[in-house]
This record gives structure tokens, C-alpha cells and sequence, in this order.
């Protein structure tokens, strides 16, 4: 039987050390690795509607963006109006977005600028689709940084049906779509 | 009981409230959206089988990859009894049906074969002139712009004209090349309402019955006549989601003159090949939004003398054939 060693001072002071340099090590490392935020890649994103539903935020912390250098500023906008839309003017009726988020304002002859409304959009992303279909895909969803709780495991990530939403670096926190809007962020 | 056991149990109770309170608002969450919230297209897609005049051949498919442009050749362009097809693609530009690849720098996104039998290619922003007699040897025209995004070629016996989306403009050279005349400026005076062209979809063709030059102006859903000179001519125009009109915002992206006068139209957004008579009312359907890929953009198109329909589908990167069903 191996006699058991009497633990002296030399012993402590080694283990306190390493513990030291153990915590050190681990807190640098940690300091030099960027702090992750979520978000969601319009190129995957497919307009699901999941953002809406499944964030543990309602509203969801997800919103439609608009790139005012993408967009036509149509008249006939394929993200404001209903397809079977009767007439091409701000009547309820005529709006795809079922919480009226977007708003059309004339310009010129024939333009019209749309507007999101964040404090009403739910990011159910129904304009995102029509834009995308019919028009320049100027509408697109991301997370908004000033409302997300960065949730360990983001429950909108887990149940993206495209593998959309990934992490990025908190201090580049969104994927916009124009070089443009780029340069603004 | 103790004060210290009734506090106990108040305390498991308020737990309990509160944790039921959490179970049940997690559950009344809502998982889907309401009926509000679809978004389908699917009844758009369905076109009556009546309407659908035309069937498909066997298509062409060229050996080159990443197609933008189409364009038909006079029919004895390089020898004699043949359909000539020139396609164009990633920095090459194909001609069909002898199967000879250019080099030609660049992508196109437009073609053209004149009567005179030069290759007329269309770049992002200069025009090229490409001549088969002399080794395929080109001069090089430049655009007066600078938001050039040239979209479209056309040719007749004195002119060239091409589309310029970015400046939304029409410039008419003469064959010699040298300072472009300018086309589709606003000027209510002259009855020019202008282009619209919210993307870079813009196409232009020369009628076949009497030289004038057509045009689209897809974000008012619109077909315009134009004199060489650039005076309008006539106009009409169809903005329905309905078959018998153009959705979106940029419709149609493509469009060819048929030998009678009539128009074969594309689009995108609900990809779609139509015909519509002079006065623009729907004629027939040549192929419905089912028979091609979802998403698919610049279907340009083209029809020869005889009334067969050439479409360019970048998707399948083919050259895809419609004749009318006997």
C-alpha cells in the first residue's frame, strides 16, 4: 500500500497557481472570441411565417426591412397590395399585410415609397413573399438587435424550416441586402 | 400551524399559480397564423387548358452555360435552309444549329442579327458589332450614360436601337455606329409619358408589317409604339393578375413580334407565355406558369416566320420550342 503523501504548502501554492493561470487563460480566450448574436439570412429565409410564431417575444423580435436602393417604388407593389387587390390605393382591402404595417406614400408620377411600420409588424414576412415574387425583393426580414434577448437556444432558430437563422458577430449584427444600406450600418 | 408553516404553503401555492399560469399561456401561444396570413398564388397558376394553343417540341440545348440572351438570325444567315438560333451566355455566345462558340468578352444581355448579317451583342453598358465575314472580327459602341444597364437590341434596315434600363431610355444609332438618338424622354408636350422600369427588364422589337419600333414599359404593364424618330405612335396596355393581363411590377420582361403583327409576351413573378393580338386582347397561351420553374426570370423570347415561339429558360439553360397544335 502506497503511503499517502502529506499534502505541504508547495502543494497549495501549485494548485492555486494553475488554478490562476487556468482562469486567466480561459478568460482571455473568452474575451478575444466575438459575442454572437442571432440572425437570419434572407437568401435561406422562405417566408415560412415562423418568425412570427415561434419567438418568445410577441411581437416577435423579427421585422421586415425595406432596402429603399432594391426597391422600385411601384405603383403596383407586389409587398403592399393583395394579388386579387380590386384597385391600386391604401383601402384595407387592398393591403397585404394583415396588421396594415406598410405605409404607401405618393412621390411622383408613378412612384410610391413604402414605409414599415415596426411597432406593427409582426415579421410574418407575407409582404417579404410578394416582394420577392412579383417585385425587386427590397423586403426582407431580420432580427432586430434593439428587441432580441439573444436567447441561448433562439426558438425561431430551432424550428426554421431553411436553416436561415445562424450567428454573426454581435458587433456586424445584420445581413442587409445593399451594398448601400451597408455603408449607412 | 406556525406562522413559519403558513408562510411555507402560501409560498408552494403561489409557485404552483404561477407556474400553472406559465403552462397555460405557453400552451394558448399560438403556433400558426390565421387565414390572413396565406399567401398563395396557386389559383393564379391554373390556366384553362382552352387557352393552351401551343405544344412544346424538342428543345435546343446549347453547349454553353449560363444563358441571358436569344435571338433568331434571318433564315440564310450562314448557309442556306436552316433556322439560325445565337444564344448568348457567360462569355461566350453560341450559334445554333452548327454548334460554333465565340469568345466573345463578357455576358451579353441582349442579341441581335441583322439583315445585313452582323451579330449585334448588347453588354452592361456598350454594344458590340460583330462581323461573320471578317473572322468575327468587332467594333465597339459606347453609351452616352451614365447609368447604362442595356437590357434589349433591335435591328431594322437603318437603325439599332437598344434598351437602356438604367437610364430608361431607347437609343437609336445608325448601322455606322456614332452618336446615338435618344428615345422615351419625358416630354407631355410630345405625348412621352417616359419609361418605368422598376428593374431591369426592358425589351424592344421592330414590328415586322411596317419598321416601327415597339416597346415595353413594364412598370405601367404597357406596349408603345414609337416612330424612328421617337414619337409615339399607339399604345395599349393590360395590368391584371388575371391571365388576360400583366402582373408585378415589371411586366412583360420579354416580348417578340408574331408574322401577323401580333405580340408573344413573357413574364416573371408568374412565369407565363402569352399571346396577345394587335389591340393587346389575349389571343391564346402559349405555355403556363406550371411548365416552368418556380422563380425563373429573363424568359427571353423570339418567333420566326413561321410562327414557332423560341423561349430561353435560364433555369434549364435550354432553348425551349412552341408551335401551334394542328
Amino acid at each position: 500500500m502506497k503511503p499517502e503523501r502529506k499534502k505541504d504548502r508547495r502543494d497549495f501554492v501549485r494548485g492555486a497557481a494553475a488554478v490562476l493561470i487556468g482562469g486567466a487563460v480561459m478568460s482571455a480566450a473568452r474575451s478575444r472570441s466575438p459575442r454572437l448574436v442571432w440572425q437570419l439570412d434572407p437568401e435561406k429565409c422562405t417566408q415560412c411565417g415562423r418568425c412570427a410564431t415561434h419567438c418568445v417575444l410577441a411581437p416577435s423580435a423579427v421585422k421586415c426591412f425595406h432596402s429603399y436602393s432594391i426597391c422600385g417604388y411601384c405603383d403596383l407593389c407586389g409587398g403592399y397590395l393583395r394579388p386579387d387587390a380590386k384597385s391600386r390605393d391604401t383601402g384595407a382591402e387592398n393591403q397585404l399585410c394583415p396588421t396594415a404595417a406598410i405605409t404607401r406614400t405618393f412621390i411622383e408620377s408613378p412612384y410610391y415609397q413604402y414605409t414599415i411600420d415596426e411597432d406593427l409588424c409582426i415579421g410574418c414576412g407575407i409582404c417579404v413573399k410578394g416582394c420577392d415574387v412579383f417585385g425587386n425583393g427590397s423586403m426582407y426580414m431580420q432580427v432586430k438587435h434593439d428587441l432580441c434577448v439573444n436567447c441561448n437556444e433562439c426558438a425561431i432558430a430551432r424550428s426554421c424550416p431553411s436553416d436561415a437563422f445562424k450567428r454573426v458577430p454581435a458587433s456586424d449584427p445584420y445581413i442587409l441586402k445593399s451594398d448601400r444600406e451597408r455603408r449607412i450600418s | 400551524m406556525s406562522n413559519a408553516k403558513k408562510n411555507w404553503v402560501w409560498f408552494i401555492l403561489i409557485m404552483l399559480l404561477i407556474l400553472g399560469a406559465g403552462l397555460y399561456l405557453g400552451k394558448s401561444r399560438r403556433t400558426e397564423l390565421g387565414r390572413s396570413f396565406d399567401y398563395s398564388l396557386d389559383d393564379y397558376r391554373k390556366v384553362d387548358p382552352a387557352l393552351i394553343r401551343y405544344q412544346e417540341l424538342d428543345p435546343i440545348v446549347p453547349a454553353i452555360s449560363n444563358l441571358t440572351a436569344l435571338a433568331l438570325a434571318p433564315e440564310n444567315w450562314m448557309y442556306e435552309g436552316s433556322q439560325w438560333v445565337v444564344v448568348g451566355g457567360e462569355k461566350q455566345a453560341q450559334l445554333l444549329p452548327d454548334g460554333v462558340v465565340l469568345d466573345i468578352e463578357g455576358t451579353p444581355s441582349c442579341l441581335a442579327v441583322g439583315d445585313d448579317g452582323f451579330l449585334y451583342a448588347g453588354f452592361r453598358d456598350h454594344i458590340k458589332v460583330f462581323d461573320p465575314k471578317a473572322d468575327w472580327k468587332h467594333t465597339r459602341w459606347e453609351v452616352p450614360s451614365e447609368k447604362v444597364h442595356l437590357t434589349s437590341i433591335a435591328v431594322d434596315e437603318w437603325y439599332v436601337y437598344v434598351a437602356d434600363a438604367g437610364s430608361r431610355r431607347i437609343w437609336r444609332y445608325r448601322k455606322e455606329g456614332g452618336d446615338p438618338l435618344e428615345i422615351g424622354k419625358k416630354d407631355w408636350a410630345k405625348g412621352i409619358r417616359g419609361f418605368f422600369i422598376p428593374s431591369p427588364f426592358f425589351d424592344v422589337a421592330i414590328s415586322r408589317s411596317d419598321g416601327s419600333l415597339w416597346a415595353v414599359n413594364p412598370g405601367h404593364h404597357a406596349l408603345e409604339n414609337y416612330r424612328p424618330d421617337g414619337m409615339p405612335l399607339s399604345a395599349w396596355e393590360a395590368s391584371s393578375m388575371m391571365i388576360d393581363g400583366f402582373s408585378g411590377c415589371c411586366n412583360p420582361s420579354h416580348f417578340a413580334l408574331m408574322p401577323d403583327g401580333a405580340f408573344v409576351t413573357t413574364e416573371k413573378g408568374l412565369p407565363r407565355v402569352k399571346i396577345h393580338n394587335q389591340d393587346g386582347e389575349l389571343r391564346c397561351v402559349v405555355a403556363a406558369p406550371d411548365q416552368f420553374d418556380d422563380g425563373v426570370t429573363g424568359l427571353d423570347v423570339a418567333a420566326d416566320d413561321n410562327g414557332r415561339i423560341y423561349v430561353l429558360d435560364p433555369s434549364r439553360n435550354q432553348v425551349r420550342i412552341f408551335e401551334e397544335k394542328k
